[in-house]
């Protein structure tokens, strides 16, 4: 449903926010683009939505190309956006009204579709008030009521949650839950949450610098690194300590260092033979503890950057 | 707060109906819609502009009119009512602009480009609406001069030669509203340049004087203006059958002549400023 190819755009001034990637969306897939702040994600969408002018590669939607055939690419897909992007002046149903009119729904089912998808989003008591009066998460919802109006093939959620209090973000990922198992529709999330890509994306890609440095199922992604890991605050050179782990065969090539703590995948054994065996070693640590990976542990080991402050 | 419960189910996607493909004429009525419904939530900027020519027109000309003695068969007043469309086109239309800067800052801009239309609707949409503003204005200020005593001289012809002057400055002026918004970054920007654009070039394109009594070098820049050209055609359209105003410019005798000349500028503007504000737009609004 969605095709990348070699995709990538250099801003004027020579800024490459994209570098050449690669990746395919299939059909009723959800999908994400997790990174950080600057990692080309949100250039990535705009190109995808044709908003920004890829300067190498090609994408296409659908099978239309968007560089060649964007009004065809834009017909079968939507978008919500990073930053709220309505008409604060008009009513809620106006707003609903107009992207059906542009994306060329027929006048009746339209209004059915506004009547049926403004109870289920929950906004149907504010639907006629201006959206100036709406809540941050009302305005979201509406926002996303709005892209799905047109039925699109290609749905693209740009960081959706971004700026939302805790309970409307939880909320709002229940809401692409349900949207995600009711729907076969094809889904692109960008997101630096990583529990929204592992709760909603089927695969993620991790992009870095304008790169895709690994692609994968959520699951996949994190069974690179284990069951467990160890997490080792030291006190003195992280990098000197990691090289001891490494000779004694505690710490494998996947163990990386950031700042003073040293991550270390368990591969072999369990944590408590592990913990016991750098005990021994009279490392000197200032907190030592065990959990489960998380994509940020795969993303930094990527990339030696974190995902989210 | 409203807590989402999905209980019904979100319609499936379904294939679209052949042959719905979008109707460019349907898309640029749906955008025009949007742009009046957006400007008749904002009154101010229907009634803002309208302000300052009405009070030209309706207390600082008739008082001019009194003071100065009018060439024979021409009323001041009417000379002057005329010439306050000079201010208030110009005003309306970069009014309308700043719309378009709310628009790009906090509005549906970036909505509306992800739309499967031509992109150069968004622009047309709003053009048409700033023209249809102008237009009601400009009736709402000739009707209140002419409730006021100014005396028009009005015919047919006439009144097409006005309708075609006050419609084409519109347009140009609307483009050059529209050229700004796209590259002027704040409102607070924008509108610290609208008197440079909108009112320093009424003072010297004839609107309370004719050209003629101009210095030789500000008469050369003002018959380059296209206000110059529309105010004549104005006063040609609706008070002095002679075109004492186009004379000025041209020099010439056959006033139809004279006048077809000075639409064509007022066109050539049009045109001009409306392909820049494409051009911008498209320029500005994809990166």
């Amino acid at each position: 449903m969605i095709e990348v190819t070699q995709l990538g755009k250099t801003y004027p001034g020579g800024v490459e926010a994209v570098k050449g990637v690669d990746f395919e969306v299939r059909s009723g897939e959800v999908f994400g683009l997790l990174g950080p702040n600057g990692a080309g994600k949100s250039t990535t969408i705009g190109m995808l939505t044709t908003t920004i002018e890829p300067t190498s590669g090609n994408a296409r939607l659908a099978g239309f190309d968007v560089a060649k055939q964007p009004r065809e690419a834009r017909r079968v897909s939507s978008v919500v956006f990073q930053e709220p992007v309505v008409d604060r002046a008009l009513t809620g149903r106006r707003n609903l009204i107009l992207h059906a009119r542009l994306w060329s729904v027929d006048p009746g089912a339209a209004a059915r579709r506004i009547q049926n998808i403004v109870e289920v989003f929950g906004i149907g008591d504010v639907i006629d008030r201006p959206v100036a009066s709406f809540s941050g998460g009302q305005v979201r919802r509406l926002e996303i009521a709005r892209a799905l109006i047109s039925q699109p093939s290609v749905l693209f959620l740009d960081e959706p949650t971004v700026g939302l209090d805790t309970r409307i973000r939880y909320e709002l990922l229940d809401l692409i839950d349900d949207l995600r198992d009711e729907n076969d529709m094809t889904t692109l999330l960008t997101t630096h949450y990583l529990d929204e890509a592992e709760r909603l994306c089927d695969r993620v890609a991790i992009i870095s610098a304008g790169r895709i440095v690994a692609l994968d199922s959520p699951r996949a992604l994190l069974a690179s690194l284990g069951r467990e890991v160890i997490e080792l605050r030291v006190q003195h050179d992280p990098q000197q300590v990691l090289g001891l782990l490494r000779s004694h065969r505690i710490a494998g090539d996947d163990t990386f260092a950031v700042g003073s703590t040293l991550t270390i995948p368990l591969r072999n054994g369990t944590a408590g033979e592990a913990m016991a065996q750098i005990s021994e070693l009279n490392v000197a640590t200032t907190a030592i503890s065990t959990r489960p990976p998380t994509l940020d542990d795969v993303y930094l080991r990527l990339t030696g950057d974190r995902l989210a402050a | 707060m409203t807590t989402i419960t999905a209980t019904d189910r979100i319609p499936v996607r379904t294939r679209r109906r052949p042959g719905a493909g979008q109707d460019n004429l349907s898309a640029l009525l749906t955008l025009a819609r949007r742009r009046l419904a957006l400007s008749a939530s904002n009154p101010r900027e229907i009634f803002v502009p309208l302000l300052t020519p009405l009070l030209f027109a309706l207390v600082i000309a008739p008082a001019l009119a009194t003071l100065v003695r009018s060439a024979p068969g021409l009323d001041y007043r009417t000379y002057l009512a005329i010439g306050t469309a000079g201010l208030l086109v110009p005003l309306a239309c970069m009014f309308a602009g700043l719309g378009v800067v709310v628009d790009r800052q906090s509005g549906a801009r970036r909505e509306l480009l992800t739309a499967p239309i031509p992109r150069g609707l968004i622009v047309f949409g709003n053009l048409l609406v700033a023209v249809l503003v102008s237009g009601l204005q400009l009736g709402a200020l000739l009707l209140a001069t002419y409730l006021r005593g100014a005396h028009f001289n009005a015919t047919a012809t006439g009144i097409g030669w006005f309708v075609a002057a006050a419609g084409c400055f519109a347009v140009a002026m609307y483009s050059i509203a529209e050229i700004m918004a796209n590259r002027i970054p704040s409102q607070e920007e924008y509108v610290g340049a609208v008197p440079a654009v909108a009112i320093v070039p009424w003072f010297i394109a004839g609107s309370l004087f004719p050209i003629s009594a101009l210095p030789a070098g500000l008469a050369a820049i003002a018959k380059a203006l296209p206000l110059t050209h529309v105010l004549a055609l104005m006063r040609y359209g609706l008070l002095d059958r002679h075109g004492a105003g186009l004379r000025d410019i041209w020099g010439m005798t056959n006033t139809t002549v004279m006048a077809a000349l000075s639409t064509a500028v007022v066109v050539a503007y049009a045109i001009l400023f409306l392909v820049l504000a494409l051009r911008v737009f498209r320029r500005t609004a994809v990166r």
